[in-house]
């Protein structure tokens, strides 16, 4: 057969295309429901973890039913707040039901456009409270939670992920324990020029509210610390109640 | 036939090395060499991709027209390259995590496209299989070493363990930049031009 005709090329191209799309969607149909339970599970070890009710890689190690009935023993509301702090929402958390808003890019624009906001909020029966964030790293989305003590100023400790920063380099706002454990015991403070700083070059000693930069990460960090401080704006009433 | 399967695996490791001597790959060798875990990582999934797609090029190199063989090996890689990813993220969620990042640099790893267009095409699939897989080893090889010293002498870690770092070494923030993985990849291209004379240049 002659394959370099015009006819046997376009056959073949539209054949090859449409067996691969149909290859990926019914792999995508029927592996759907599994990947959403572990993205689920995933989003709220990473609250818990932020809230420091373990280290991430025990909840890894325990499965998502552990995780998820941890989070219902110890969840007391979940909830979405409008621009002022005012309940707009509620997150289901009895176990079957248990609501997360992981999808935070909508909300991350609403922010910065003054629009309708639903933000989460995740209250726990131990008085922490755990706020997300999300914002924009180097290559792709970084996003997080900031884990607040009863007094809404200081952070009991964070959690941060990303979709596609250096390994190495920006991926440590994620792989480096001792880069995420700097945020434990710190705190915010809304009358300084930046509520809190991520400090290129390390944060200025004695400063309550600065952390040190990751070294050969400076878009990184600086994308969370704009991720932070937007955040917390918008989070403010929530945190000053 | 035996000692051709035989050439066709380990040529790829020292010999025919992708990274020092066709100079394939060297994006992401620069980006992912940091930490000996990333690069190990990179190292599995690129021979698991590189074989397993020029596995199926193989077996379609008879079909495929010759004028549009590029577009087709590019379906055959980003598939095999999201399926693995859909199924680990359904059944190994943990391992996919720590893939995400990677994705992207095996789809357009030029190795990949690389032995598909110098080997597969024209060799059957066992042969091409192996190929693919043992240019994998080859890059995998390369890119551990390089990440043994940017990890010891950047972060005085290996596989996040401190080794150096506990002894008060100093890390050196030039090592960790992707500047350093080019200075010794040229180190490595160097001490293999010095053993294997026939790859000096005139």
């Amino acid at each position: 057969m002659n394959t370099n005709s015009n006819v046997y090329t376009v056959i073949y191209t539209t054949v090859i295309c449409v067996l691969v799309a149909a290859i990926l969607a019914f792999v995508s149909q029927a592996l759907g429901p599994r990947q959403e339970a572990n993205e689920k599970a995933e989003t709220i070890s990473q609250i818990l973890t932020a809230a420091r009710f373990g280290e991430k890689a025990e909840w890894d190690s325990k499965g998502n039913d552990a995780v998820l009935d941890f989070y219902k023993e110890n969840v007391a509301e979940a909830y979405t707040v409008d621009a002022e702090g005012v309940k707009n929402g509620t997150l289901d958390i009895s176990k079957a039901e248990i609501v997360t808003v992981s999808g935070l890019k909508k909300e991350n624009y609403a922010i910065k456009d003054a629009a309708q906001l639903a933000l989460p909020v995740y209250r726990f029966k131990n008085g922490v409270t755990v706020l997300p964030i999300y914002g924009a790293g180097l290559w792709g989305p970084i996003w997080g939670y900031l884990a607040f003590a009863q007094d809404g100023k200081t952070l009991v400790g964070a959690y941060f992920d990303h979709e596609s920063e250096t390994p190495g380099l920006g991926g440590k706002i994620k792989d480096d324990p001792a880069f995420q454990a700097q945020f434990d015991g710190k705190n915010v403070n809304f009358d300084d020029a930046a509520a809190f700083a991520i400090v290129k070059g390390g944060a200025p000693a004695g400063k309550t509210n600065a952390i040190d930069a990751i070294t050969g990460a400076t878009m990184t960090s600086k994308g969370l610390d704009e991720a932070i401080n937007v955040w917390l704006q918008a989070y403010k009433p929530v945190l000053n109640r | 036939m035996d000692a051709k399967l035989k050439e066709t695996i380990l040529n790829p490791i020292f010999k025919g090395n992708p990274i020092t001597v066709l100079v394939l790959g060297i994006c992401s060798s620069l980006a992912v060499t940091v930490e000996m875990k990333g690069a190990c990582v990179m190292a599995l999934s690129v021979t698991l991709v590189t074989g397993l797609s020029s596995l199926v090029c193989s077996l379609l190199r008879k079909t495929i027209p010759n004028r549009v063989r590029i577009i087709i090996q590019l379906v055959v890689v980003a598939l095999m390259v999201i399926l693995v990813d859909q199924f680990l993220k359904a059944y190994a969620y943990g391992i996919d995590k720590q893939l995400s990042v990677y994705i992207g640099l095996i789809i357009t790893n030029c190795i990949v496209m690389g032995r598909i267009e110098a080997f597969a095409l024209m060799n059957k699939p066992v042969p091409a299989l192996l190929d693919g897989m043992a240019n994998g080893v080859g890059y995998g090889l390369i890119l551990v070493v390089v990440a043994f010293f940017r990890e010891l002498l950047g972060s005085g870690t290996l596989f996040g363990f401190p080794v150096l770092s506990a002894l008060g070494y100093v890390n050196n923030g030039l090592v960790i930049l992707p500047p350093m993985a080019l200075i010794l990849l040229g180190c490595i291209v160097w001490v293999q031009r010095a053993i294997q004379k026939d790859l000096q240049e005139k």
